[in-house]
């Protein structure tokens, strides 16, 4: 089937933050039109914690065909894909980026030409998605604090934005992340709440779809100095709940 | 005094109950107490290795902390250069070589290791932790071996675990015969080589039958292995062990003093 390049940058949730709350990992499963898709699950970011590639298998291997791509552990047969890495991604219909250290992920990929590989994937119509350093790896640029002062990293750039994640639960992040906008050390973007994803097709946003009631997006722009930030209209993906009777 | 100590494979990853390469390491610092990072970055920051360097190191004389690059600000900014500057030693774990520099590259840990060098602290390590020093050495980090560019601060290259992965040193002879690698060494696992400057000063080992080479073109389209012979280590093979008394009594001052 074909399908237009997409890609869905959780501010945080699905299956590595919110267990039991299934809402967002089923709705990029749904994006996919496909009644058992192929899912491939890439935890570069957490170092492929062994801990963090069970829970993934928990999670979708009863409703998807499911695969991980392990960079460090290439030599040891860890059940990962092996061999031609670029085939394998290629046959998938959603590949799925873990969260934890963005920097780290951003050299790992460029050390293995994932970067490429993901940009022809993403071409060809596989949906991309992911949370935290999984969303932040998609955009043009992001800020990383880890010694000191804010700094850009950049990203893999598929979409010619910024991106500031946990933009609720982080209140600091996203006051450097306006910072960083207003100074035009990061070029115009988006933050998501934790519970909020937005849903990209090409480089444009389509819709900010939300696990929780209450998590919210924006898009924040440079202005002569000032960073703008305008609310995003989200749709919860979840049944309303009904209001008691008082 | 520059100080490299590269290992062909050994210390508490590969052998946690013989202590004799991780002792040697400690004994290469001049002070009582040597401070002594480990960087897990080549096996992804995995928790199993954090806790096996901390188990080794713990209760022995140093002071023991490591460096998560895949957590680093979880627990605050962390000022890398200060870090890694304040060492005595620094000991580097196995894995991934090719992954393992392009993370340090993006967190400028490269220049800061080389800096590091320079000034005296002691680089240690196993595997692409030892490989990691010399123009270049052979990675499995895509799962079949070959010829990988390294930090470069030492002028030569490097071939790891010569016995237990056999497949990686013809690879290595091959390259060093073709010119694809410069003259370097190959060692063995349980082999450790000892560079103070620039140059190698002598092999030691933590196994009896633990080999090491010097591996040189012919002239002829092969290669030419000399022999290191390799010192057997006074401490290898014994698996058990007391802190020292002075130690613990310096433990229980310092806890004191801090409560």
């Amino acid at each position: 089937m074909t399908r237009p390049p997409q890609i869905v940058a959780f501010g945080g949730g699905g299956f590595s933050m919110e267990s039991g709350n299934p809402l967002l990992d089923d709705h990029v499963l749904g994006l996919t039109g496909v009644q058992r898709p192929k899912v491939c699950f890439i935890p570069t970011a957490s170092g492929d914690a062994d801990h963090y590639v069970v829970r993934f298998y928990r999670r979708f291997s009863t409703i998807a065909d499911t695969s991980h791509l392990s960079l460090f552990r290439r030599d040891r047969g860890g059940g990962a894909v092996e061999g031609d890495i670029e085939s394998h991604l290629m046959a998938q219909d959603l590949i799925y980026v873990g969260g934890g250290s963005v920097l780290s992920l951003i050299g790992a990929w460029m050390a293995h030409g994932i970067d490429r590989i993901l940009e022809r994937c993403w071409r060809a119509g596989v949906v991309l998605c992911g949370l935290s350093a999984g969303s932040l790896c998609w955009f043009r640029e992001a800020l990383t604090a880890f010694h000191g002062p804010p700094e850009v990293v950049r990203g893999v750039g598929l979409l010619p934005w910024s991106n500031c994640v946990h933009y609720d639960a982080e209140p600091e992040r996203a006051v450097e992340f306006r910072a960083a906008i207003a100074s035009g050390q990061l070029c115009s973007g988006y933050g998501a709440d934790d519970g909020a994803a937005l849903h990209f097709v090409g480089g444009d946003l389509a819709e900010v779809v939300t696990s929780r009631e209450r998590a919210r997006a924006c898009r924040v722009e440079g202005v002569g100095g000032e960073a703008i930030e305008t609310a995003l209209q989200t749709r919860y993906l979840g049944a309303t709940a009904v209001p008691l009777a008082a | 005094m520059r100080t490299i100590f590269a290992m062909g494979g050994g210390g508490f990853t590969m052998e946690p109950h013989n202590p004799a390469l991780d002792e040697f390491i400690l004994s290469l610092s001049r002070r009582r107490e040597p401070r002594i990072l480990h960087l897990p970055t080549a096996g992804g920051d995995q928790d199993p290795q954090i806790a096996a360097f901390h188990a080794t190191f713990g209760d022995r004389a140093c002071e023991a902390a490591h460096l998560s690059l895949f957590r680093l600000g979880g627990t605050g900014p962390v000022h890398l250069r200060d870090l890694v500057l304040h060492q005595d030693i620094v000991y580097v774990g196995g894995g991934s070589m090719r992954l393992m520099l392009a993370i340090w590259r993006e967190y400028g840990l490269d220049a800061i290791l080389r800096e590091a060098w320079r000034r005296g602290v002691i680089l240690a390590g196993l595997s692409a932790g030892a490989m990691c020093w010399f123009t270049g050495g052979v990675t499995k980090s895509t799962g079949v071996p070959e010829p990988v560019e390294g930090l470069g601060l030492l002028e030569g290259s490097l071939t790891v675990h010569a016995d237990g992965e056999p497949e990686r040193l013809p690879v290595f002879e091959r390259a060093v015969a073709d010119g694809t690698l410069p003259p370097g060494y190959a060692a063995d696992d349980g082999c450790g080589l000892l560079f103070r400057g620039e140059h190698f000063e002598r092999a030691v080992s933590s196994r009896p039958d633990a080999r090491a080479w010097h591996v040189e073109p012919d002239g002829a389209g092969g290669v030419r292995k000399t022999p290191l012979l390799p010192t057997y280590l006074p401490s290898a093979g014994r698996a058990d062990r007391t802190t020292p008394p002075d130690i613990l009594e310096f433990r229980r001052e310092r806890r004191g003093r801090a409560g």
